[in-house]
C-alpha cells in the first residue's frame, strides 16, 4: 500500500485516497467552437505511460482536497507531490529508470521473466 | 515411547501431559508439542494422503515450509490445511487426517495412484474439454473435483480478529541468531522498533540445530536468554511472538498474522488473531533460511524427512524421529546432524553423500570414521521402497553398484536457500550464486537489509563483519561477535537436483512437488510439448502452487528445467513469489469488518415506526427502505402495492423519502455553479421556488437528477438520487476545486440532517391543512414547485409543492431529531383522509404511469437527456454546462439512438417484464434485430393490465407501431409502441 503524503495533511496510506487519472488535462474554454475530435479527446483520451505520469488524487477520506503527483507506474515510486496551483514540475527533472519502451526498471517491477 | 524423547530438550515441559486425538484415537504429548512432534513420538508417519495420487505422506519438515503434514482440526469449527508442523496440541484437541476415505490406512482414492499414468501433466485442462458439455456438471466437478483436493471446508465458522496498525522505525523479520544480534545493538537507540517471530520464543537455529557451540563463550542457550532480557527491557524494541509476515508490500508496509493462541484452544467470544499493519522507514530481514530436498524415486514415502527438520524435531521439539536414520546429502548442512545424533549417542545407519571423500570436510569425515558410520561417497540414493512407509533405500556406490540398506528413516537435504519471499515481495532483484547453487538477494527496491542467510550468507565466521557493515547506517557501536560453530567453516555444496530413476515404469514416481503431486517426469513432459518458459510450465504443471507454495522444492524445479533446456538457472529465471508468504484466514484479514459491521446499514429516522407497521424492506445502496407494508401475512406484494397504488390515485398515500441525498451549496458565485453543474439555467428562477434539474457527464450522458431548490442567488438546496448522493458531492468538489477554483462557493452533504416525507394524492392538500392549519396550502398561496420555511413546534421545516406520483403532493423536509414525532402526527390526522404509507415498489409504478424516470434504471449510462426527451431541461441559453458540448457530438445527435418510449401489450391480459427485447418482426428468426428492451414494466391498478417504459432504437418515430416483446419461453407477446405516459398527460391532476 503506497504512502501518499497529502499537502494539506501529511503522510497517510492510501486507502485514505482515491485516484483521479491523468493530470494536466485542462477542460477546453469555450468548448462551444472546438470540433467533434478535440473535445472527443478531452473526455476520452487520456495517457497510459509506462514509468513518469502525472496524475491527480484526492483525499477523499481526509480533507477530501485533490492534488498532483508524478509516479513511476513502473515501480510506483512517487516523485514529487504538488498542490494544483503549483507549476508542472518539468520530466527533466525526474530519473526515468526505463531505457526502452518495452523494458523494465533495473529494479522494482517484480517482472523476472521480462527483465533482460 | 519413552525412548524417542530427548529430555535435553529445554522446550518442551515433559512433567505437563496433553492429551489429544488424531483420526479419533488417543494419544498424549507435552506442552510445547507440535501436533507433528506428538505425533513422532509415537512413531506415528503415515498423516495424510496425497492431493491428485493419494499416496501416503508423512511429516516432511519441521515448519511452515511442510508440504505433506496437513490435518483438519476437528475441535476449532473443523479448519482444514492446518500444518501440524507449526499447530501446538492442547487438552482435548481432536485433529483428523485428510483427502482419504474411508480411513488413512485403507483409501480407496488411491486407486488413483493406479491410474496414474493417466493424470499426467496438463490433465486438467486436457481431460475437461470433453467429450460433452454435461460431462463438466454431472461427472467432471462432483466426481473428480471430489477426489481432488485438501481438507473439507468448514460448515459452520465464526471467528474474531482484530487489526492493529503501527508506525515504526525499523521492523525486524525474525528473532534468530541475526535478529537477536540486530536487535542488540539497537537497544535504547532513537530507533522505535517491531521485533517479529513466528515461533513462541525467540532464537531461531539457537534452538533448532546444535550448530552452534559458544557464542561470546557463552554456551548459545545462555547467551539467547541473556539477549533476550536485554531487549526486553529496552524502551525501544517491541517483541512480537506467534506472529509471521506474510506481505512486504510498497511502501515499507508489512502484514503480520499474530495468532494469539498457541498452544490452546481458540475462546469463542475473544479475538483469535490480530492482523499487524506496519509501516516503517527500515526493514531487516533476518528470517532465515529453508532447506531443500531432493528428487528420487519414490522421495514421498512416509519415513522421508528432510535433515535439518530432523535436527530440528530433537533440539527444538525433543523428539527423535528414528534411532537409527540414514542420511543423504549433496552439501556441508547436514553435518551438524551428525553432531547432534552422536552426542545422544545414536548412530546413523549410514552417510550417504554425493560429493567425493576430498570435498568432504575434514572434521565431518574424521568423526564418520572415529564412529564407524558406513560412508557412501560419490554416492546417490536410487529410490526408496516400502508399504505405507520407509522400509528399505537403494543407492548408488561411487563404482557404480548397487546396494540396498534396510532402514524406517532417511534424512535428505538437498541445499538450503536463503527465504528470499519477502524480499520478492518487495520487488528487490535476486541473484543465482552458482557457487551456492541458490538465488540469492542482490539488490533491494524499498529501505530493505537481509542479514544472515536470509541474505545467502551461510557462514558464521563472516556475521560480525556483516552486521557491521548493514546496520552502519544505523550508528551504531560496533559489534563485537565471536562464534564457534559445530559445522563446516564454509557452506559448501555440489550440484544435484535429481537422482535418474532405479527402475522405471509407467507407474514410477519422482517428486518434485510433494503437495501437488507433480513429479519430474511430468516437468519433461511440460517441456516436451512447448511449456519450456518457467511462468507457462508452473501453470501447466502445477508446480509449487500448492499452499506451500514449493517453499522445499521450487529451486529444484528450476534446476531441472535449466539441465533440460541446457540453460544456466539465471537464464531460465524464477516464478514470482507473491504474497501471502503462508496462507492466513479470511476472518484474520476481516478483522472488524465482518457480520454486521461488514457492510453497515444506514436506517431512516423513521425505521422503527415502518418495523412497528409490518413494512418489508428493499436495500437501496446501504439504506434499508420500506418496499411495501403488507395489511396482513396473508397480503401479496402485488396485492400491498395494487392498493397501495389505489390508495394513492383516490385519496392520500406517503412515503418516507429519508434517504435521497441532500446537498448543500452556498457562496457568492454559487447561481454560477449551478449553472455550470446542471443542465438547467436557475438564473431567472424566483428565489423561493424549486426545479426538476439533470446533471449529466462531460460525455453528455445523463448521470443524475434531483431537484434544486434555490433560496437566494448564493445559497442552493440540491437533492440526489439515493445512491447517486456520495458521487455528485465528490464530482461537485472536484469541478469547484479543480476547473472552477476562481469560484467563490462551499458544498456539504446534509443527508441524514433531514427526514423527508413525501405525500401526494387528492386528498392531501386536506391532510396538510389539517397537520399545519396555520400554513395556506392554496395554489396561489403556495404553487406547484415552490418551497416555504415554516416554524413548527420549536423546530423549522422546509415544505415544498412538488410530486413523484403525479398526484398533487408536498414534500417535507424535518430535521431528523423531530422526524418521528410529525411523522406520526401526519399519520394520525391522516386516518380520517384513508392515508396510507406505501414503499418503493408503489412509488416506482406511480412514477412509471406518469413517465418519470428512475436513473440506473430507465438509463444507463449511455442516454442523453435528448433519448429521454427532456430537452426542455437544457438551459438553452447557457454558453456551457458539464456534457453539454457532448450534446451535439455526432454520435448524440445521430437519429438511430435509444430513446425511451412506452409500451403497451396488445393483448391486455400478457404481462410484460423488465429486460425483455423489443423487435419489429414475429419471427425468432437467429439473428433477430432486436431494437431494444424494456427497463420498467409494472401491473396499473387503474389501467388495469401490465405496461412498461423502454429505451427504443429511433424509439419516438416508432410511436403508434406494432411490435413484439420477445420472452425467455421463444414465444412473442405482440405490443404497440407508444408514448411514455400513461397518467394524466395534461398534469392537471398535478398542479391541481
Amino acid at each position: 500500500m503506497l504512502l501518499i503524503e497529502c499537502p494539506y495533511c501529511g503522510p497517510r496510506d492510501q486507502s485514505e485516497f482515491s485516484n483521479g487519472g491523468e493530470a494536466h488535462v485542462k477542460r477546453p474554454d469555450g468548448s462551444q467552437e472546438i470540433s467533434d475530435r478535440e473535445w472527443g479527446e478531452y473526455v476520452f483520451i487520456r495517457s497510459n505511460p509506462k514509468g513518469l505520469f502525472y496524475e491527480r488524487w484526492v483525499h477523499s477520506h481526509g480533507c477530501r482536497k485533490w492534488f498532483n503527483c508524478v509516479r513511476d507506474t513502473s515501480t510506483d515510486e512517487i516523485l514529487k507531490i504538488y498542490k494544483l496551483d503549483d507549476p508542472k514540475p518539468p520530466l527533466k527533472d525526474f530519473e526515468n529508470k526505463i531505457q526502452t519502451p518495452s523494458g523494465e526498471p533495473d529494479v522494482g517491477s517484480g517482472n523476472f521473466t521480462v527483465k533482460k | 515411547m519413552t525412548h524417542l524423547n530427548n529430555q535435553n530438550s529445554p522446550f518442551i515441559h515433559f512433567h505437563q501431559r496433553i492429551n489429544f486425538q488424531f483420526d479419533g484415537k488417543k494419544y498424549h504429548g507435552y506442552k510445547g508439542d507440535t501436533i507433528a512432534s506428538a505425533l513422532l513420538r509415537h512413531g506415528i508417519k503415515l498423516i495424510g494422503r496425497s492431493f491428485k495420487y493419494h499416496r501416503p505422506r508423512g511429516i516432511y519438515t519441521c515448519g511452515i515450509e511442510e508440504p505433506n503434514a496437513l490435518v483438519q482440526i476437528i475441535s476449532e469449527h473443523s479448519e482444514p490445511n492446518v500444518r501440524a508442523t507449526i499447530k501446538k496440541i492442547y487438552e482435548g484437541m481432536e485433529v483428523e487426517s485428510q483427502n482419504r476415505w474411508p480411513s488413512i490406512e485403507f483409501d480407496i482414492g488411491s486407486v488413483n495412484s493406479i491410474l496414474s499414468p493417466l493424470f499426467s501433466a496438463g490433465f486438467y485442462y486436457k481431460t475437461f474439454m470433453g467429450p460433452h458439455k454435461s460431462f463438466w456438471k454431472k461427472i467432471y466437478e462432483p466426481v473428480i473435483r471430489k477426489a481432488a483436493g485438501l481438507g473439507k471446508p468448514p460448515k459452520e465458522f465464526k471467528a474474531i480478529s482484530s487489526h492493529l496498525h503501527h508506525n515504526v522505525d525499523i521492523v525486524i523479520v525474525g528473532g534468530g541468531l541475526n535478529g537477536l544480534l540486530a536487535a542488540s545493538s539497537l537497544i535504547d537507540t532513537q530507533y522505535d522498533i517491531l521485533l517479529i517471530e513466528g515461533d513462541n520464543q525467540l532464537g531461531g537455529i539457537l534452538n533448532n540445530s546444535s550448530k552452534i557451540n559458544e557464542i561470546n563463550g557463552q554456551r548459545p542457550q545462555e547467551w539467547a536468554k541473556e539477549t533476550i532480557e536485554s531487549i526486553k527491557k529496552s524502551k525501544n524494541i517491541k517483541i512480537l511472538n506467534n506472529t509471521l509476515v506474510t506481505t512486504y508490500n510498497y511502501i515499507n508496509h508489512l502484514i503480520a498474522v499474530e495468532d494469539k493462541y498457541v498452544g490452546a484452544k481458540p475462546a469463542e467470544d475473544k479475538v483469535n488473531s490480530t492482523l499487524h499493519k506496519i509501516r516503517t522507514e527500515h526493514v531487516i530481514l533476518s528470517n532465515g533460511h529453508i532447506e531443500r530436498f531432493l528428487s528420487f524415486q519414490n522421495n514421498d514415502l512416509p519415513g522421508i524427512m528432510l535433515g535439518a527438520s530432523f535436527e530440528k524435531f530433537i533440539c527444538r521439539y525433543g523428539v527423535i524421529p528414528s534411532k537409527e536414520p540414514v542420511i543423504f546429502s549433496n552439501n556441508s548442512n547436514s553435518n551438524s546432524l551428525i553432531q547432534t545424533l552422536l552426542e545422544l549417542h545414536i548412530k546413523p545407519k549410514a552417510y550417504i553423500d554425493s560429493r567425493s571423500g576430498e570435498q568432504i570436510e575434514g572434521e565431518l569425515f574424521e568423526l564418520i570414521r572415529k564412529n564407524d558410520i558406513p560412508l557412501y561417497t560419490n554416492s546417490q540414493v536410487k529410490a526408496a521402497y516400502g508399504n505405507k512407509k520407509l522400509e528399505k533405500i537403494v543407492v548408488q556406490d561411487s563404482s557404480g553398484g548397487i546396494n540396498e540398506i534396510t532402514t524406517d528413516f532417511l534424512c535428505v537435504s538437498g541445499g538450503i536457500n536463503p527465504d528470499v519471499h519477502l524480499f520478492t515481495q518487495s520487488k528487490g532483484l535476486l541473484e543465482w550464486d552458482d557457487k551456492d547453487l541458490t538465488y540469492k538477494p542482490s539488490k533491494s527496491f524499498q529501505n530493505t537489509i537481509t542479514l544472515g542467510s536470509a541474505s545467502g550468507q551461510f557462514n558464521f565466521e563472516e556475521i560480525e563483519n556483516e552486521l557491521n557493515q548493514k546496520l552502519k547506517i544505523f550508528n551504531v557501536n560496533k559489534i563485537i561477535i565471536k562464534i564457534k560453530s559445530n559445522t563446516a567453516s564454509r557452506y559448501q555444496i555440489q550440484k544435484l537436483w535429481e537422482v535418474p530413476a532405479h527402475k522405471t515404469s509407467m507407474w514410477s514416481k519422482s517428486f518434485i512437488d510433494l503437495q501437488n503431486d507433480v513429479t519430474t517426469k511430468d516437468i519433461r513432459q511440460a517441456i516436451s510439448e512447448g511449456f519450456d518458459r518457467i511462468e507457462h510450465l508452473k501453470r501447466f504443471t502445477t508446480n509449487s502452487m500448492g499452499t506451500d507454495q514449493g517453499k522445499i522444492s521450487s529451486i529444484n524445479a528450476l534446476g531441472i528445467v535449466s539441465d533440460l533446456l541446457d540453460k544456466k538457472v539465471n537464464e531460465v529465471g524464477t516464478t514470482i513469489y507473491r504474497p501471502p508468504y503462508a496462507p492466513l484466514s479470511f476472518a484474520a484479514i476481516a478483522g472488524r469488518n465482518s457480520y454486521e459491521f461488514y457492510d453497515p446499514e444506514r436506517k431512516s429516522p423513521i425505521h422503527q415506526w415502518h418495523i412497528k407497521n409490518g413494512a418489508v424492506f428493499e436495500d437501496v445502496g446501504q439504506w434499508k427502505r420500506p418496499w411495501y407494508f403488507p395489511l396482513s401475512k396473508s397480503e401479496t406484494m402485488y396485492d400491498a402495492v395494487q392498493r397501495e397504488s389505489k390508495t394513492v390515485r383516490e385519496s392520500a398515500g406517503i412515503l418516507d423519502g429519508s434517504t435521497l441525498g441532500k446537498i448543500e451549496i452556498k457562496g457568492k458565485d454559487a447561481l454560477q455553479f449551478m449553472n455550470l453543474i446542471y443542465t438547467n439555467s436557475f438564473t431567472k428562477m424566483n428565489a423561493g421556488s424549486a426545479r426538476y434539474a439533470l446533471m449529466l457527464g462531460e460525455d453528455g450522458m445523463v448521470k443524475d437528477d434531483g431537484i434544486i431548490c434555490k433560496i437566494s442567488d448564493e445559497h442552493f438546496i440540491a437533492t440526489t438520487t439515493t445512491g447517486g448522493a456520495a458521487n455528485v458531492l465528490a464530482c461537485m468538489e472536484e469541478y469547484a476545486q479543480t476547473e472552477w477554483p476562481n469560484l467563490n462557493v462551499y458544498m456539504n452533504s446534509i443527508t441524514e440532517q433531514f427526514a423527508t416525507f413525501n405525500i401526494s394524492g387528492p386528498k392531501t392538500r386536506d391532510i396538510m391543512s389539517k397537520v399545519f392549519p396555520e400554513i395556506d396550502f392554496s395554489n396561489q398561496a403556495f404553487p406547484f414547485m415552490t418551497f416555504q420555511f415554516h416554524e413548527f413546534q420549536n423546530t423549522q421545516l422546509r415544505i415544498m409543492r412538488a410530486s413523484f406520483t403525479g398526484e398533487m403532493g408536498y414534500e417535507i423536509y424535518v430535521p431528523s431529531n423531530s422526524a418521528l414525532k410529525i411523522w406520526e402526527q401526519i399519520q394520525e390526522a391522516g386516518k380520517e383522509f384513508g392515508l396510507t404509507p406505501y414503499g418503493t415498489e408503489t412509488m416506482h409504478l406511480l412514477r412509471a404511469e406518469k413517465g418519470y424516470i428512475i436513473i440506473g434504471q430507465d438509463t444507463d449510462g449511455s442516454i442523453t437527456p435528448i433519448d429521454l426527451g427532456l430537452n426542455w431541461m437544457i438551459g438553452k441559453t447557457k454558453t456551457d454546462f458539464l456534457g453539454k458540448r457532448s450534446l451535439t457530438r455526432s454520435d448524440t445527435v445521430r437519429p438511430d439512438r435509444k430513446q425511451l418510449v412506452g409500451i403497451l401489450p396488445l393483448n391486455k391480459e400478457d404481462s410484460l417484464e423488465e429486460g425483455q427485447h423489443i423487435l419489429l418482426n414475429e419471427s425468432l428468426q437467429t439473428p433477430v434485430p432486436m431494437l431494444g428492451h424494456i427497463t420498467s414494466s409494472y401491473h396499473s391498478p387503474i389501467m388495469g393490465h401490465t405496461f412498461g417504459l423502454a429505451v427504443i432504437k429511433d424509439g419516438r418515430s416508432l410511436i403508434g407501431t406494432k411490435a413484439f416483446a420477445s420472452t425467455s419461453n421463444q414465444k412473442t407477446i405482440p405490443v404497440e409502441i407508444v408514448k411514455p405516459i400513461f397518467y394524466d398527460e395534461k398534469n392537471e391532476r398535478l398542479v391541481s
